[in-house]
């Protein structure tokens, strides 16, 4: 008999009269690894909140192991035993790896700490993952992927049968994404469960038992690896992006034949041997127009690379070069960095929006200022592209949609050589990634040069014209686009170019592509 | 609690009356303090103390409940439960209020609720204007004509319908076997084979272990078959090629679930929140239900039943994506006895009828 770990049935919640879930229903099974996909955002926030704490339901019950635990005639405020690891760790980062993991626990009574007993208890854990990390560590000396062990070790220790893993692969790379299903898959056999939450089918399906679609605050369909067309399903949903992406190709095999491109060999940016911390020297060149993506295997390059580039820290060794001209990168308008969540980290509230808009003119236009003519006309050309509206609201006002293109446009304004993003598609939802994608086209039609720095290549790849995947180490591995085919991962439109590569090896790209797709049930 | 405490007015009346004696203890002090031309200050201390415990009482009596009972009638009428009326008598504005809440209760009565069940109507209307002894007696006499004229597949198709009906009509208790349920679904996909031919399919999944503890499980009568033939007819009868369905098993330690899938049209993220609002807000289908065109009756009369007979805790729910599929998992007590039901009456009343 199986048994059941959470059942939601019917959820039905609202935060201030807005309904955040509606008609939910989602089971989650002892030892079970469940994929959850949201296709849009929409009441994800409220369902990792929900699954964490017992708020009061509209209507509904959960269950956790087959407990009633909340039910909309309740009022309980409960927290379940119920972990969630994301990218915001919980972990106290002065505190030892030890003491996160059994001192700061629910029940722990002892008033004196024994560090060797501590790290004696760690032992037979670690040892049980095959992992190596010393129980007298801190947690802020520790690797993304470290402290995740961490904090799985925590809600193992502390008893949680259901741990919800919302979009590791973000913060977590490739290499280190595959160790984790190994450590997942073995806790799971010991009847643990993980809800895995991912962008992506791709994803989940390397790992996870059943994945459910989440879609406006339902879940609308679950599927079993056994369903057969297991990618198809999760494309009829963002065909959207497959056809944007397949657009994109043509038009740039349109712009090689006709000799468009005119033979990006002018570098716009050059880095050489830039050493910037932890990862040996990096050598990338990007041209103008030309979309570079930089995947950071280890997960240790990005964070300084950042870093340098924002002119907050300076380069152990080595130099960059705009346009052939050596820089220091302190103030350099050349350069502009999309940090990572950009709608969150790259705007003031305090400011308006027109001055979040010319926050980086000053270079273009020294005098921006202090004469309001520059940005009246400002407004004036761009009111049409970004909505007139948009200007008389203030920051927390503005919707996602209207954040980004806020950051973006400010980008454009700027008109750098070279935009560095960091994980722009992160954390967005699938409407979103379509606008920040089409920013980013933008960017490129205007010879901006843009480098997308990504642990996980999920979107990011179907922009690029050439990726380098580096090692900590300082290895790294070039792939142009006609060797995208070639990629040992599995990630989302990697098929596309794989169709491409079987239709040079036959008659024709455009009778092989619609073969291909007929034969994955796609529409062309 | 205590019978007088039930309703709102006792309470409001206590908390006047402690008002009043308050204000007249006020006055007493000021009359006192004119007298003797001064006022001490332990009279504002107590009066002080007074006012706070009244406010506390407001809001934990009267505010309070009043807010969980307003967002209760809320749910009512937005058609969330149909026959715990229990949540509703909490608490009342009066004693008069509580009686006719009592009384529409009754009315309300389960086995009522189950008569307005229209399907369940069909049923009994048939079974009431169909001697079924002379169907069964008409059925097999085809069956023997075909035979005698070598029609194999028209005596099979008579034999399969006539169990069909033998099970549907003659059977008037309200829960049967899962084995039984799943034996007639059988049958009427049997009956469906000829005319689908080997467009359709049907698989039955479970686990192999559980499979007699499932199979002995009670659920009620025609729960499975109406959804397996809306798989058929909405989702499967569309479609050129042909159609899977599969009906998945599992048994969990108190839950029965069973997940009626099809690889039909399926259908959209606005259909579906309707569908599956339609199953949550039994209450609400039940009293508007009003003409045959209502689309999903089957699906809202299975899962009514369920309600009434289980408790709103069980039920049926739709996933479904267009060009995928869909799939309707019913949750059911996984009870081997029908002593073990929630709402004994309702399954008596129903029987005896």
């Amino acid at each position: 008999m199986r048994e059941e770990v959470l059942r939601m049935e019917r959820v039905t919640y609202r935060e201030q009269g807005v309904t955040q879930l509606e008609n939910f229903s989602m089971t989650v099974w002892a030892g079970e690894i469940l994929g959850l996909v949201p296709v849009n955002h929409y009441g994800l926030p409220a369902l990792i909140k929900l699954l964490g704490q017992n708020l009061p339901l509209h209507y509904g019950y959960i269950y956790y192991h087959e407990k009633l635990i909340n039910h909309w005639r309740s009022r309980a405020h409960g927290v379940n035993r119920i972990s969630i690891i994301q990218n915001q760790s919980c972990l106290a980062e002065g505190l030892t790896v030890a003491d996160n993991i059994f001192v700061l626990r629910a029940g722990f009574r002892k008033w004196l700490m024994q560090p060797e007993v501590l790290k004696k208890q760690l032992e037979p854990f670690m040892k049980d993952i095959g992992m190596d990390i010393p129980a007298d560590a801190y947690v802020g000396t520790l690797s993304p992927f470290e402290r995740f062990v961490v904090e799985l070790l925590k809600a193992v220790v502390a008893g949680n049968r259901l741990i919800v893993l919302n979009d590791i692969g973000n913060f977590i790379s490739d290499a280190e994404v595959k160790k984790i299903h190994g450590i997942l898959r073995h806790y799971a056999e010991k009847g643990i469960s993980f809800l895995y939450i991912a962008s992506h089918f791709e994803e989940t399906r390397q790992i996870c038992d059943r994945t459910a679609l989440m879609m406006d605050g339902q879940i609308t369909k679950c599927f079993l690896p056994s369903d057969g067309e297991f990618q198809n399903h999760f494309l009829d949903c963002t065909e959207t992006f497959e056809q944007r992406v397949r657009e994109w190709k043509e038009r740039e095999e349109g712009q090689n034949l006709s000799g468009e491109s005119g033979g990006r060999s002018a570098a716009a940016f050059q880095a050489v041997d830039l050493c910037c911390g932890e990862g040996g020297p990096l050598n990338f060149s990007v041209a103008p127009g030309e979309c570079l993506v930089l995947q950071d295997l280890d997960n240790c390059v990005i964070t300084d690379l950042i870093q340098v580039l924002s002119g907050e820290k300076k380069a152990v060794s080595g130099s960059c070069l705009i346009n052939g001209r050596k820089s220091n990168l302190r103030a350099e308008r050349q350069i502009a960095v999309v940090q990572e969540l950009a709608a969150q980290s790259m705007l003031f509230p305090n400011m308006s929006y027109l001055d979040n808009l010319c926050f980086t003119l000053d270079k273009r236009f020294p005098d921006v200022w202090l004469r309001k003519r520059i940005k009246r006309s400002i407004r004036q050309e761009y009111g049409a592209m970004l909505g007139r509206e948009a200007f008389d609201l203030s920051v927390e006002q503005l919707s996602e949609k209207q954040k980004y293109e806020l950051v973006y446009t400010r980008i454009l304004l700027q008109n750098p050589e070279v935009v560095f993003c960091v994980q722009p598609f992160k954390g967005a939802e699938v409407s979103m990634r379509f606008r920040i994608w089409e920013l980013l086209e933008q960017m490129l039609h205007k010879g901006i040069a843009v480098v997308i720095l990504a642990v996980n290549l999920a979107d990011a790849l179907a922009l690029a014209d050439r990726l380098i995947r580096l090692r900590r180490n300082g290895g790294a591995d070039e792939y142009q686009k006609e060797d995208f085919a070639k990629l040992p991962v599995t990630t989302p439109w990697l098929y596309l170019y794989q169709q491409e590569q079987t239709g040079r090896g036959k008659t024709g790209k455009g009778q092989t592509d619609k073969n291909l797709s007929a034969e994955k049930g796609l529409d062309v | 609690m205590k019978k007088w405490n039930k309703t709102l007015t006792p309470r409001i009346f206590l908390v006047f009356g402690l008002l009043g004696t308050l204000m007249i203890f006020l006055l007493v002090c000021v009359l006192t303090a004119a007298a003797a031309g001064a006022i001490s200050p332990w009279c504002f201390v107590t009066a002080f103390i007074a006012a706070l415990f009244l406010v506390g009482l407001i809001i934990v009596w009267i505010v309070r409940p009043y807010r969980r009972m307003e967002e209760k009638m809320e749910l009512f009428l937005d058609g969330y439960m149909t026959t715990d009326l229990d949540a509703l008598y909490e608490l009342l504005p009066t004693p008069a209020s509580l009686r006719v809440m009592r009384r529409v209760g009754r009315m309300m009565d389960s086995a009522e609720i189950l008569r307005m069940n229209k399907r369940q109507a069909q049923y009994l209307a048939l079974q009431n204007q169909i001697n079924p002894h002379f169907l069964y007696n008409t059925l097999e006499s085809i069956r023997s004509e075909a035979l005698l004229e070598g029609l194999t597949s028209v005596a099979d198709m008579t034999e399969a319908l006539a169990t069909f009906f033998r099970y549907t009509i003659s059977k008037v208790e309200n829960l049967v076997s899962v084995e039984e349920e799943l034996a007639n679904c059988e049958t009427y996909f049997s009956i469906q084979k000829y005319r689908f031919g080997e467009r359709l399919h049907l698989e039955i999944e479970c686990n192999p272990e559980e499979r007699e503890e499932i199979y002995r499980c009670r659920m009620p009568k025609l729960t499975m078959q109406p959804i397996l033939e809306n798989s058929i007819i909405h989702g499967t009868e569309c479609k050129i090629d042909g159609g899977h369905l599969k009906i998945r098993l599992e048994l969990s330690g108190r839950r029965l679930s069973i997940l009626i899938s099809d690889d039909g049209c399926g259908m959209d993220a606005a259909a579906l929140a309707k569908m599956n609002e339609k199953l949550g807000k039994s209450g609400k289908v039940l009293a508007e239900q009003s003409g045959e065109a209502q689309g999903g009756i089957a699906l809202v009369n299975v899962n009514n039943r369920i309600h009434l007979l289980f408790g709103e805790e069980y039920g049926l729910h739709v996933f479904s994506m267009p060009g995928v599929g869909t799939d309707v998992e019913i949750t059911l007590p996984a009870i081997t006895n029908d002593r073990e039901i929630q709402n004994k009456e309702a399954l008596r009343k129903e029987a005896f009828r």
